[in-house]
C-alpha cells in the first residue's frame, strides 16, 4: 500500500511542460528522495500533492480515506521557503499552523526545543536569520507528530552543524516508522539520508527504485563500477588504459584517472595489464559507483540540466 | 465560521497596522461627525438672515432626528475606505508572505481559506455598522428638539450595512485577482473615486436612470449626501430596485473569487 501515488502528473506554464507525464509511488516507512537539478520540476510537484498547485492532467492519491484536507491536516510539510506571518512571534505562528491543523498546540514547546529555537520564541518571525527560518519551519512540520513529513529542500540555507542536525533528525524520524518525501538537489544529502530516489530531470521522471536499485541497475551502464587510479605519468597511463578491452569511459581528473568498466573486469586485471604495459601503478581504488556518477549518467552533463 | 475567525484574529490581534487603519475608522468617523453635527447646529442656531433661514428650511437639518441616521450613514460611507484598503491589505499580506499556501498546506481547503477572510468581513461590517447606528443615535439625541419619529430614519442604517458589504465583496475581488499590495489598492481607489463616478456621469447623460445601477453607484445612491437640497435630486428609481441591484453584484462578484480561486495556482 503506497503512501503517496503519482499517475501520469502533467503540469503546464503555457508552452512549457513543468512536469510531463510523471508516475510514482512512494511506499510507507521510507525516506524518498525528489533529485533533480534546479528548476527540473520538485516543487511543481509537492505544489500539486498538496494543492497549491492545480493539475494540467494526471492524478494523485494519498493513503487513506479521509478528504484531502483532513489527509493534509496529518501531513507535516516544507515546501520552498518558510511562510510566516513576518509580524508575528515564532510562537504565535506555530500556534496559527496548530490551529488550523486542529491538532499539535501542546507540541509547540517542544518542537522549538527540536530546533533550538525555543529561547528565541517570542521574538517576530521578521528579526531571525535565514537558517532560523529554516529552522522554525522545520518545527511547524513537527507539530501532532504527523506519519507522513514533506520536505523541500530541508537543509536550505542552513550552517554545516545545521545540515547535518536536521539530516540526523531526518533520519530519526524515520527509524520512528515515519514516512518521509524529500526534494532535493544535493546528490550528497539524498545519498546520505534517502532510502528511495526518484531522479526527474526537465519535468520527466528519469529513474524511480530504492537508492541501491538506482545505482546498480538499468539500461546499457547496469552494474558497472569506477576504478580510480594514477600513475607517475597519467597522461602515458590514459594512452595505455584506452588500449584495454572492455573499458566504457576513461575521465582524467585533478587526482589522476577514472575509469568505469563493467563489473567483469576486476582490479586485478587492470593491474597486472598496466605492469604488463610497463606502468606501475601509484593507487588503484575500487569504488562502488556513486550515486552523482549515475546521475550525471542519467541527466547528461550540461549544466542546463 | 467562528473556528476560522478566531484563527484570522490570532493573525491580527498584534498587527499594528490592522489597528492603526481600524482605530482610524473607530475613532475619527465618531470625532468627525459629532464635531461637524455640533458646528452646524451652532450655525442654524445662530442664523438671523433670511437667507441663512432658507437655507435652513432647506437642508431640513441633517443631525436631527429621524435624519441623523441618513447623516450618520453617510458620513460613515466616506471613512470606511479605510476599513476596504484594511481589507486589501489583510488578503495580499497572506499572498506577500505566502501564508495563503501555508494555511491550505497545513490542513485548510480552498474555501475554508475564503471563508476565513469572509469571517473578517462579516465582523468590519458587523462593527462598522453598530458604529454607525451608535453615533446616529447620539447626535440625534444630543441635537433633535423632540424623539418624536426618531426611529423613521433608521433604514439608513441597513443601506450602510449593504454599501459596506458591497465595498469590501469589491475590496475582495480585487486583492484576489491583483494580489499585490500597492497595485490592488490603487485600483480599489481608482474604481471607487473614479471609474465608477465616471460610468455613473456617462450613463445619467439625457435623464437616463441606468447611472443608478452602476457597480457601487446602486449603494451610493441608497445614501445620498444629506447636505445636497433634495430639489437637486434626479433619482427616480426606486430604492428596493438599487437594494436589487447591489446584492446582485455581491453575489456577482463572490461567485467570481470563488470560481477562480478554488481553480488557481498559489502563487506569489
Amino acid at each position: 500500500m503506497a503512501i503517496l501515488r503519482i499517475e501520469n502528473l502533467t503540469k503546464n506554464y503555457g508552452s512549457v511542460k513543468a512536469l510531463n507525464n510523471v508516475s510514482f509511488a512512494v511506499p510507507p516507512k521510507t525516506v524518498f528522495g525528489i533529485l533533480g537539478p534546479n528548476g527540473s520540476g520538485k516543487t511543481t510537484l509537492l505544489g500539486i500533492v498538496m494543492d497549491i498547485l492545480k493539475v494540467s492532467s494526471g492524478s494523485y492519491k494519498w493513503a487513506g480515506e479521509d478528504t484531502p484536507e483532513g489527509l493534509r491536516k496529518k501531513i507535516g510539510t516544507l515546501l520552498e521557503t518558510p511562510n510566516f506571518y513576518h509580524y508575528l512571534s515564532a510562537e504565535t505562528n506555530l500556534k496559527i499552523a496548530a490551529k488550523i491543523k486542529g491538532h499539535g498546540e501542546a507540541d509547540i514547546d517542544k518542537v522549538l526545543q527540536t530546533v533550538n529555537l525555543y529561547e528565541r520564541r517570542r521574538s517576530k518571525f521578521n528579526t531571525y536569520s535565514l537558517g532560523m527560518k529554516q529552522r522554525l519551519a522545520i518545527a511547524s512540520t513537527l507539530l501532532g507528530d504527523p506519519e507522513i513529513l514533506v520536505f523541500d529542500e530541508p537543509t536550505n540555507g542552513l550552517d554545516p552543524a545545521g545540515i547535518a542536525e536536521i539530516r540526523e533528525l531526518i533520519k530519526e524520524l524515520n527509524r520512528q516508522g515515519k514516512t518521509i518525501i524529500m526534494a532535493s538537489h544535493i546528490l550528497d544529502e539524498v545519498e546520505k539520508v534517502c532510502t528511495h530516489v526518484a531522479i526527474i530531470q526537465r519535468g520527466v521522471l528519469k529513474t524511480v527504485g530504492s537508492v541501491s536499485e538506482v545505482l546498480n541497475t538499468s539500461g546499457a551502464n547496469a552494474a558497472s563500477i569506477l576504478i580510480e587510479l594514477s600513475a607517475a605519468d597519467n597522461q602515458h597511463l590514459k594512452n595505455i588504459l584506452q588500449q584495454m578491452p572492455g573499458i566504457e569511459t576513461i575521465s582524467e581528473t585533478e587526482n589522476g584517472i577514472e575509469v568505469v568498466c563493467p563489473e567483469s573486469i576486476s582490479a586485478e586485471q587492470v593491474n597486472k595489464f598496466c605492469f604488463d604495459k610497463g606502468i606501475v601503478l601509484g593507487k588503484l581504488n575500487v569504488k562502488r559507483k556513486s550515486l552523482e556518477t549515475r546521475f550525471l549518467e542519467i541527466t547528461g552533463k550540461q549544466s542546463d540540466r | 465560521m467562528l473556528q476560522l475567525f478566531k484563527i484570522e484574529w490570532l493573525k491580527i490581534r498584534t498587527y499594528r497596522t490592522f489597528w492603526v487603519l481600524f482605530a482610524g475608522f473607530i475613532i475619527f468617523f465618531p470625532v468627525a461627525f459629532y464635531l461637524s453635527a455640533y458646528k452646524y447646529m451652532e450655525r442654524m442656531n445662530d442664523a438671523k438672515t433670511m437667507e441663512e433661514n432658507l437655507l435652513k428650511a432647506l437642508l431640513d437639518a441633517p443631525f436631527v432626528f429621524p435624519r441623523a441616521w441618513h447623516a450618520s450613514a453617510w458620513m460613515g460611507g466616506l471613512f470606511f475606505v479605510l476599513i476596504g484598503m484594511l481589507f486589501i491589505l489583510l488578503i495580499t499580506n497572506e499572498v506577500q508572505y505566502r501564508t495563503h499556501r501555508q494555511n491550505i498546506i497545513d490542513g485548510w481547503s480552498r474555501m475554508d481559506f475564503l471563508k476565513a477572510k469572509f469571517s473578517i468581513l462579516i465582523f468590519f461590517v458587523i462593527v462598522s455598522t453598530l458604529l454607525i447606528f451608535i453615533m446616529g443615535l447620539v447626535v440625534g439625541t444630543v441635537f433633535s428638539p423632540s424623539t418624536a419619529k426618531m426611529f423613521d430614519g433608521v433604514k439608513y442604517v441597513g443601506y450602510f450595512a449593504l454599501m459596506a458589504t458591497l465595498y469590501l465583496v469589491l475590496a475582495f475581488l480585487v486583492a484576489i485577482l491583483i494580489k499585490r499590495t500597492g497595485l490592488s489598492i490603487i485600483i480599489y481607489f481608482a474604481i471607487v473615486c473614479i471609474i465608477d463616478n465616471v460610468l455613473w456621469l456617462i450613463f445619467t447623460l439625457k435623464e437616463s436612470q441606468v447611472g443608478y445601477y452602476m457597480p457601487l453607484e446602486a449603494v451610493d445612491s441608497l445614501v445620498p449626501n444629506p447636505f445636497k437640497p433634495k430639489m437637486l435630486e434626479k433619482r427616480t428609481v426606486a430604492d428596493y430596485t438599487l437594494v436589487i441591484a447591489a446584492v446582485t453584484y455581491i453575489a456577482i462578484y463572490a461567485w467570481v473569487i470563488i470560481t477562480y480561486f478554488r481553480k488557481t495556482d498559489l502563487k506569489t
